[in-house]
């Protein structure tokens, strides 16, 4: 795919054309998280910015954060981006996950190629506090309530919904909890 | 937010509208600052209180009860330049509204058209207008007279709100301008009348069917409204949260309504602005040393170089 056929997925992203895939990935959940739920922003303008309309902007952001992927994949040599296995994003991470542990918060993130340093310093987490959660640690892990806190903002930021995670996440936890 | 995204050509002067829907948001606040910084570089600034119905832009320079008055303009006939009243920096003049006589809605067209044209003939390098709140008609197009169309936000669901009605109206009201230019007017009123029988709820699907029903319509908006781009301020932020709500605001009016929008800058809350309102001094002058102010010389930066804001800690 040449650049110029390029342009109009970065347009989507809200970037410059060529950006660097750190900020592909950073437009792509900002974006997708904005147009999930009606926030502030979205709240005034709920009748005529409909729930349909705002799921077709959600289609248009994922299949541009889908091809520019594709694209910087492409051009990247490939251990630099994804460890083996992981398939570039399909469909919503959510659907088909039926209860977020550790490893599905891993492969969500791991889909959307970020680095556990990156969310740190985004959402102020150690980045061990964040692989525990992720290698589901729990011995290591803070008080129910602290990660509750963690859990929510790591949630968000992957683009999930911080109440189904915070759930499923606290469920097995707690599971741990009750057997030690 | 990256710097170089679809950049304007750097701004070369003349006319700055500040606008934005809800009364409390500070407009006044920073068209008062924005005269400062820009009087202080040394270019000649005309300021123009358009807030008929509240004007009290001259209380911002320390001046209570201003003798000359936009009231000497629509009632005696005076010309702007007779009116200017002067201000703590050399280069820079007022135009004061006067709360007691005249409300924005008892203008006429031709005061108004007057009143265009003797604000395109001013002799300034910036002419910074100072609206309303509101979306009275007079607002809308003093904002689009304007070279920088600048609105001011708080981050809080009314004034969003707010902003959005400001914004929706002008865009319908430079769409029938247009229009009415091509001698299209009827056509507007004609779909607009008959919405409900085209299945049309609001501006932006009025202006899509135009497009689709007429393609010399969506040819003529195309190249007209491809100028059409607001400058978004976000004022009174306390926390990042606040500050990242402008870019989803920026991004709202480009999905939604298809606006090119500037995201140039925020103004962090600080009590020394009220301070400084009590006080009767320029803020620019006496508060220079607060983050807001260089939130503001920032901002005011990023609209003359055609930048847009850079957000804490943000990579995009």
């Amino acid at each position: 795919m040449t650049k110029d056929s390029l342009a109009p997925y970065y347009a989507v992203l809200e970037l410059p054309p060529g950006a660097p895939l750190r900020n592909v990935q950073n437009a792509y959940l900002r974006l997708r998280r904005l147009y999930s739920d009606l926030s502030v922003v979205l709240e005034p303008l709920e009748e005529e910015f409909t729930a349909e309309k705002r799921q077709a902007v959600l289609a248009e952001v994922e299949e541009a954060y889908q091809k520019l992927l594709s694209a910087i994949h492409a051009e990247t040599p490939r251990s630099a981006l994804l460890p083996e296995g992981v398939a570039s994003g399909t469909a919503d991470d959510e659907a088909e996950v039926m209860a977020f542990g550790g490893l599905a918060l891993r492969k969500v993130r791991e889909r959307l190629a970020v680095d556990l340093s990156e969310i740190s310093k985004e959402i102020k987490a150690r980045v061990e506090l964040l692989r525990n959660i992720e290698e589901e640690r729990f011995e290591a892990l803070p008080e129910e309530a602290y990660l509750k806190g963690h859990l929510r903002n790591f949630a968000q930021y992957l683009g999930l919904r911080p109440d189904k995670v915070v759930e499923d996440y606290l469920g097995r936890y707690r599971a741990w909890k009750k057997r030690k | 937010m990256n710097q170089k995204t679809k950049t304007p050509p750097p701004y070369e002067g003349e006319i700055w509208a500040i606008g934005g829907g809800k009364g409390g948001t500070g407009k006044t606040f920073i068209a008062s600052c924005l005269g400062s910084l820009l009087a202080k570089k040394g270019r000649q600034v005309v300021l123009v209180d358009m807030d008929l119905g509240g004007a009290n832009l001259h209380s911002f320079f320390g001046i209570d009860r201003p003798r000359r008055s936009l009231t000497s303009f629509f009632e005696r006939g005076a010309s702007l330049s007779d009116i200017l009243v002067r201000t703590e920096f050399d280069n820079m003049t007022l135009i004061t509204g006067d709360i007691h006589s005249i409300a924005s809605d008892t203008i006429t067209f031709s005061q108004k058209l007057k009143l265009f044209r003797q604000i395109l003939k001013l002799n300034a390098q910036n002419v910074l207008i100072d609206l309303g709140a509101g979306s009275h008609l007079n607002t809308l197009d003093t904002f689009l007279i304007a070279d920088r169309m600048i609105v001011v936000l708080v981050p809080e669901v009314i004034a969003i709100e707010n902003m959005y009605h400001f914004i929706k109206n002008s865009l319908f009201r430079k769409v029938k301008n247009v229009l009415k230019e091509y001698g299209f007017k009827e056509i507007v009123q004609h779909v607009w009348d008959r919405r409900q029988e085209f299945g049309i709820r609001n501006l932006k699907e009025l202006i899509d069917y135009l497009k689709g029903s007429f393609s010399y319509i969506g040819t003529i908006l195309d190249h007209e409204l491809a100028h059409f781009r607001v400058s978004l301020i976000l004022n009174m932020v306390r926390s990042n949260q606040d500050i990242v709500l402008g870019s989803a605001v920026k991004s709202v009016l480009q999905k939604y309504l298809g606006l090119a929008v500037d995201y140039v800058g925020y103004v962090e809350y600080n009590d020394a602005v009220w301070r400084s309102v009590r006080e009767r001094k320029p803020f620019m002058l006496n508060y220079m040393a607060t983050g807001c102010a260089s939130n503001i010389v920032t901002l005011a930066e990023n609209i003359l170089k055609g930048r847009e804001v850079t957000l804490p800690g943000g990579s995009e």
